[in-house]
């Protein structure tokens, strides 16, 4: 292994996962060294494993859903414990704003 | 994002009429969804993060994250294509928080598919052999490292959505990698 073919490893690794050519400044030396066209070869084997890794699956954790709702029920929760006290104190400020405006409105009787 | 997988007009049809019901606050939809497609979203935090345990955390959060932003949703990529992002974003913002956690072996790959030639005892042997190394490889490549790889080899992003999600410039995540792809090549070369 010498240092142009050190160089070329990444360049070479990109062409075959890619399949694009080889840079251009290396195509000479590759086109010539036989262990970099057996890195080539190796790495495009790679790379189609790699692609074959996207249709494979790990199962999730059985309990992965009852957490996931449980959370949501955790929310929803809040959010209504929230919801009554809030629209509460909503209806008790527009009812005393509502009063105040009332007395003090201008006595139009005289 | 090409998915070899691809769902078919029925599933695809049930899956948005289950995405319109969830948006709807229909939990039982949502349910659905989530069962549907935990898997594929566990398998991608197990491939980013590493860790089993770190890994379920990041997917139930990203499935929580993806409830709150569901009506927000609007159908122009495919919910996988959806989950896919906000796994990857959950996935950063746990590792912060779990910084000094150290990734594990992804050591429970059993269910992989059979590739072509693989009932031929000799090729299959070379190939779970190659498998094995690959998982081995993929593991020891520094973390930011592997998740480019992940992301672009295994599932097709492109450099441009590798560098908004990972939240670095496209020159950046072109360089990582060509790194990370020497690295494993290199990696594999000495381990054959």
């Amino acid at each position: 292994m010498n240092l142009v073919c050190e160089m070329a490893a990444p360049f070479v690794a990109n062409s075959a996962v890619d399949g694009t050519p080889v840079a251009s400044m290396f195509r000479t030396h590759t086109g010539s060294c036989l262990k970099c066209q057996a890195r080539h070869v190796a790495m495009t084997r790679t790379a189609r494993e790699l692609t074959a890794m996207h249709s494979t699956r790990v199962s999730a954790p059985p309990d992965l859903e009852w957490r996931v709702m449980s959370s949501l029920e955790g929310d929803l929760a809040v959010a209504r414990s929230w919801k009554a006290p809030l629209a509460l104190t909503a209806a008790l400020i527009s009812a005393a704003a509502a009063l105040v405006i009332w007395r003090l409105r201008p006595d139009t009787a005289n | 994002m090409s998915n070899p997988a691809e769902p078919n007009r029925v599933e695809i049809e049930k899956e948005r009429e289950l995405i319109g019901r969830a948006q709807a606050g229909d939990k039982a939809a949502f349910a659905a969804l989530v069962r549907a497609h935990q898997n594929e979203v566990y398998t991608l935090a197990r491939r980013l993060v590493g860790d089993p345990h770190l890994a379920s955390d990041v997917a139930q959060e990203a499935l929580i994250r993806a409830w709150r932003a569901l009506p927000k949703f609007r159908g122009d990529a495919q919910l996988s294509t959806w989950l896919h992002r906000i796994t990857v974003n959950t996935a950063w913002t746990q590792k912060k928080k779990a910084s000094r956690h150290v990734a594990q072996p992804i050591e429970d790959y059993a269910e992989l598919a059979a590739p072509e030639g693989a009932d031929h005892p000799a090729v299959a042997g070379e190939i779970a052999e190659l498998r094995g190394q690959l998982r081995s490889a993929l593991d020891r490549l520094p973390e930011p490292q592997r998740q480019v790889v992940v992301l672009k080899d295994v599932y097709g992003w492109s450099h441009a959505e590798i560098a908004e999600s990972m939240n670095i410039s496209v020159t950046a995540a072109k360089v990582r990698l060509h790194r990370a792809r020497a690295r494993l090549a290199k990696d594999l070369e000495e381990a054959s």
